[in-house]
């Protein structure tokens, strides 16, 4: 539980190899299963691998997702997928990380194209290609750009960063973090008996491929009269059983083939001593040694110039022998089986260092380490370019407050706003009663833009008068938060406009009772609509900041907006007033209300105030953009 | 890379007395030919600070000192009036305790609209997880703010501020308020955060948290660095630090 959130939320990470659970078996997925277990508290972790044998693209395997591409077979150890790059590149995007399992050159080719640029990748070097080295020239170029782009790599031991020619261009991104193993799982072998009665038994685990070197364990065993059982399963196998049976020592030298996990325990609890007879550098580490280790079991590994020598060290936790070499390979087995109390002493030793050097923890949390910095440095240098908040982010921000301050007034009241909404129904009704005393008849068919006219001046009255005390009002958002000042002048304005959605109630309920005429002229009255909002934002922008500086202006801005608006054609009708007035006509709020009022009711676009409106709003706008330059210095106002 | 470069930095914060903010005063002063009387007060004087990804700073000093003024110039909120400030990477400020916290509404409204301020979705998996953070009673989710005690209200605050990996993250005065258990897991996850390549700089009069909580102390008076920073030991082991994630 405290663990989770001890750094931060949940991420997800897409593992990328070539082949998953139950086509193979071996080191590299053997590390891919732990950190997924492992890390399951902190990332959720997904497969994406090929396979050639006939199963559903999308399974649960130990708990793990795992998608599988489709593949043709094998060409030089590779699955022959064709769309397996194509597939990762629409993948990379719904994964916070990307953990490439190398070496894998199908997806190097995505990564080295510079695809998947929008997420951090992390190589896990397993090993150099060894195996195929003639089409290394073919395949370098494109783990060199793979490298090159990673925000980290993790390799098993230093000796691999040092050593390895690719990696030591990136050595800066190398972090070495040791395999651990679940020392749990043989926690039952702790204190059985060693089933040393015969004293002859050895045992080797591994993929039965080339450089496993189990035909040099074969022919070491040839001339001696110890047993040997092979764990795995691989195509050598005919191979090497040819070899078996060719010395004629099929009755003590056996291949077990793949073992489920208990098996395997077993198989090793059972070994008097464990051999790791590896021939190339393709072995980096020997994860199979460390779990002998585990078990307490004394090692004979080979002096790969990789990390297997020194997990088990020469003379400490195993007898190192040079590699491919059957007679001292032969000879340190010997010498193990024939001295019970060394074997004794080094399984004690191996133990206390599976223990103390390779605890599943420090793997689990140095992998997760690397994986958060990944993401945190990758979001960072994401985002160097675009600093602050955008201007997409403000209108987000003040989309939510002013969201959150409709639901306020829900919270303190079931009706919310709606109240705002009766108080106007019961204005219109009074006003167009007094108004239809004045005019000889329709006095009623006007209602309905009466309320619409009183819904628009709400809202222009509205923003304008909440935009002067918003930035007060906010405070501790501008300077505790940092939020730009220009996201609550937005907010009032989207505030409002919640507000007037809630009023428009009132025009359109009378509208629909009294006189449901053509819906034509609402698409003609569009753009004026647009104007009108337009021009109250930038209003509010000016007026806000304005009345922030200077406190004693809101009351003015107050009494200007009242009296410009009974200065306007609003409410009266037009028997009532005289349209020559020099104040009606030079009153922007006349031609802001006639801009859309005018369009509604007759269709006509009234071009004069449409051309009064365009330019009125510029010089707005010109005011906005030097307000909005200005805006930071609200915060020694507030 | 997350870095803060500060480069003598000066602010000049305007004191505006009550007349100051009456433009009709003003326009009364320009007409009568009177100058202005918009004081200034140093806030920050020359400051120059280099700060690289792993850094915990601790900015210490007597109230009045500078520190939050400091802080708030990095975050953007004050432009300098000299010198170069260069920011690189996602500021998160959490320099009030309450800053857009409305109590009325219930603790998961409450945040979602922190989460949303800060610029992220919140869906009910990220709540789940501040939630559970917070160690408060599930049916409390449900009530409104205003109903809880204030250590209760700062652990949903703090929960809810670092949910999410900032890169740098500000904060005046913070651990100080919540019980000390909680405090303890505040101070992990903060911990933990400098681990995903964060800043976190702390503004705070209480010099045992800034030692338990920092890697690199520096002390503030009247808007200057004074004295030499920090102990030596934590100093070398903090640009080590620096060194590793650079």
């Amino acid at each position: 539980m405290d663990a989770a959130p001890a750094s931060s939320r949940r991420f997800s990470v897409l593992h990328v190899f070539k082949v998953f659970y139950p086509d193979l078996f071996g080191g590299t997925l053997t590390v891919i299963r732990d950190i997924c277990a492992g890390l399951a508290h902190a990332v959720a972790s997904s497969v994406l691998v090929c396979s050639d044998a006939p199963r559903p693209r999308h399974e649960i395997v130990n708990g793990i997702p795992v998608e599988r591409v489709r593949s043709l077979g094998n060409l030089f150890s590779l699955p022959i997928a064709p769309t397996y790059p194509f597939r990762l590149w629409r993948r990379i995007a719904a994964y916070d990380l990307v953990a490439l399992h190398a070496p894998f050159p199908l997806a190097d080719l995505v990564f080295a194209c510079g695809l998947g640029r929008a997420r951090p990748l992390v190589v896990h070097w397993h090993a150099d290609i060894v195996s195929h080295g003639r089409l290394r020239w073919l395949v370098e170029p494109l783990m060199r750009r793979t490298l090159q782009r990673a925000e980290a790599i993790i390799v098993s031991d230093a000796a691999l960063a040092t050593r390895t020619a690719l990696l030591r261009d990136v050595a800066n991104k190398c972090h070495v973090v040791p395999f651990g193993v679940d020392l749990r799982k043989f926690a039952a072998l702790e204190n059985s008996e060693r089933p040393g009665s015969a004293g002859r038994r050895v045992v080797a685990c591994g993929r039965l491929v080339p450089y496993k070197g189990f035909d040099v364990l074969i022919r070491a065993a040839a001339d001696h009269d110890f047993e040997v059982r092979i764990i795995g399963e691989g195509r050598e196998r005919a191979h090497l059983q040819q070899l078996i049976d060719g010395f004629g020592i099929a009755d003590r030298v056996r291949l077990l083939g793949s073992l489920c996990d208990d098996e395997m325990v077993a198989e090793i609890g059972a070994a008097d001593v464990f051999v790791m007879p590896s021939v190339t550098n393709a072995e980096t580490f020997g994860l199979v040694q460390l779990e002998a280790m585990a078990a307490g079991r004394p090692i004979v590994n080979t002096a790969l110039d990789t990390g297997v020598p020194r997990v088990a060290r020469d003379g400490r936790e195993a007898v190192t022998v040079p590699p491919s070499d059957a007679v001292a390979l032969a000879g340190a087995i010997n010498a193990l089986l024939a001295d019970p109390a060394r074997r004794r002493r080094m399984g004690d030793a191996a133990r206390q260092r599976a223990a103390t050097h390779f605890a599943t923890a420090a793997f689990d949390q140095g992998i997760e380490r690397i994986y958060r910095r990944a993401v945190a440095a990758h979001a960072a240098a994401h985002r160097a370019s675009e600093q602050g908040v955008g201007l997409l982010d403000s209108v987000r921000i003040a989309a939510a407050l002013a969201w959150s301050d409709l639901r306020h007034r829900y919270v303190r009241s079931l009706l919310g706003p709606f109240w705002m909404s009766i108080q106007m129904a019961i204005m219109v009704a009074v006003l167009g009663s007094v108004i239809s005393h004045f005019g000889p008849a329709g006095g009623l068919s006007r209602l309905p833009m009466l309320a619409l006219s009183l819904t628009a001046w709400t809202f222009l009255n509205g923003v304008v008068l909440d935009a002067t005390t918003a930035l007060q009002a906010s405070a501790s958002l501008i300077k505790d938060r940092a939020l730009p000042p220009v996201v609550f002048l937005l907010q009032c304005c989207f505030r409002q406009g919640l507000f007037a959605l809630h009023n428009a109630c009132v025009p359109l309920a009378l509208w629909l009772a009294i006189d449901p005429m053509d819906v034509g002229g609402v698409f003609a009255a569009l753009p004026g609509v647009l104007l009108f909002i337009a021009f109250t934002f930038a209003a509010s922008l000016v007026l806000g900041a304005l009345a922030t500086r200077f406190r004693d202006l809101k009351p003015i801005i107050e009494s200007c907006l009242t009296l410009a608006f009974l200065a306007s054609p609003v409410i009266w009708s037009p028997e009532m007033i005289d349209r020559g007035s020099f104040i009606m006509r030079v009153n922007p709020l006349t031609h802001l209300f006639a801009i859309w009022r005018e369009p509604l009711a007759t269709g006509q676009v009234p071009m004069s105030s449409v051309l009064y409106v365009v330019m009125s709003l510029s010089v707005l706008v010109v005011a906005s953009l030097v307000t909005l330059s200005r805006l930071r210095k609200a915060a020694f106002w507030i | 890379m997350t870095s803060i470069t500060l480069s003598n930095v000066c602010l000049d914060y305007p004191l505006y007395g009550a007349y100051d903010f009456s433009i009709k005063r003003r326009l009364m002063n320009r007409l009568l030919g009177e100058a202005d009387g918009a004081h200034a007060v140093r806030a920050i004087d020359q400051v120059s600070l280099d700060i690289r990804s792993g850094a915990r700073i601790g900015l210490f000093g007597p109230n009045g000192s500078g520190k939050s003024t400091l802080l708030r110039l990095i975050a953007g909120v004050y432009p300098a009036t000299s010198g170069r400030i260069e920011v690189r990477g996602r500021v998160m400020p959490l320099l009030g305790l309450s800053a857009g916290a409305n109590l009325d509404l219930v603790a998961t409204d409450n945040i979602s609209l922190l989460l949303r301020i800060g610029g992220r979705r919140p869906t009910p998996a990220i709540i789940d997880d501040i939630w559970a953070f917070t160690e408060l009673e599930d049916r409390m989710r449900r009530l409104p703010l205003r109903t809880f005690s204030s250590g209760m209200l700062m652990r949903v605050l703090f929960a809810t501020a670092t949910a999410f990996p900032a890169d740098i993250l500000l904060l005046d005065e913070w651990l100080s308020v919540v019980d000390e258990r909680f405090s303890a897991k505040a101070e992990r996850r903060l911990l933990g955060l400098v681990d995903g390549a964060a800043i976190v700089m702390l503004a705070s009069h209480d010099q045992e948290l800034l030692r338990r909580v920092c890697n690199r102390i520096v002390p503030l008076d009247r808007g200057r660095i004074v004295g030499a920073e920090g102990g030596g030991q934590t100093d070398r082991s903090a640009r080590k630090l620096e060194e590793i994630c650079a």
